[in-house]
């Protein structure tokens, strides 16, 4: 689905720190794994500055691990101050979603 | 930082030299964008553009990954590369240095009114 850009503000962040929650990984494969999960217009311009920002408000913990091809890669792991704010996301989410469900289906 | 860093910027000098070398061993396309980031980002700079220069080098270790990736740079920065930018130097609302003329000119606009008792 195209045009989602503006939709997915404000909650692409929470999407970035689930996935690294999964898994220990780094900028590049963020981009694919949000682009196999259909947001094809996530760029790497978008998750690099989203994981800047992860990285300045303390919530992840960074490592350079060299890679095959270029330059050391940056991989990121939640903290615990990370962890916390992913589950503040998801309560989030989940009251945002079931308000907007219940204006779907025209329930009060 | 020295003392004789502080006061010539010299190391300044020094890093930037650094940062072109690195440009310069990326591809054609990949250093035309290094070229947008570099107008882009230096409104947001300071006085000496010191503050930068930690952004820039992030700005620069995203390209090589990415061109080390083989990606073309449309799929990495897309059109958006003042975005971009303001993104990196810390969100849309970063200061830039006109904003900060605009503070020093109201401050002291305000100084002069308070001292004329108004």
């Amino acid at each position: 689905m195209e045009d989602l850009t503006e939709m997915l503000k404000g909650t692409l962040e929470g999407c970035v720190l689930e996935i690294i929650n999964g898994e220990e990984t780094y900028g590049y494969a963020i981009t694919r794994r949000l682009n196999e999960l259909g947001f094809a217009d996530v760029i790497d311009g978008t998750v690099y500055t989203i994981l800047l920002r992860l990285e300045r408000n303390g919530l992840v913990q960074v490592t350079k691990r060299p890679s095959e091809v270029g330059p050391p890669r940056k991989f990121y792991a939640l903290n615990d101050a990370g962890r916390a704010e992913l589950a503040t996301f998801w309560a989030k989410w989940e009251y945002v979603s079931s308000r907007i469900d219940s204006l779907k289906e025209g329930r009060r | 930082m020295s003392f004789w860093e502080t006061i010539t910027g010299s190391d300044l000098t020094r890093e930037w030299k650094a940062f072109e070398v690195r440009a310069q061993a990326l591809p054609p396309d990949y250093r035309a964008a290094w070229e947008q980031i570099k107008v882009h980002l230096f409104p947001h700079g300071d006085f000496t553009g010191r503050n930068l220069m930690p952004i820039f080098d992030a700005a620069l270790a995203l390209l090589e990954e990415a061109s080390a990736d083989g990606q073309g740079i449309h799929e990495v920065l897309g059109d958006d590369i003042p975005g971009f930018c303001a993104a990196l130097a810390g969100g849309a609302g970063a200061p830039t240095y006109r904003d900060r003329w605009r503070e020093q000119l109201n401050n002291n606009v305000a100084r002069k009114l308070g001292r004329l008792g108004g």
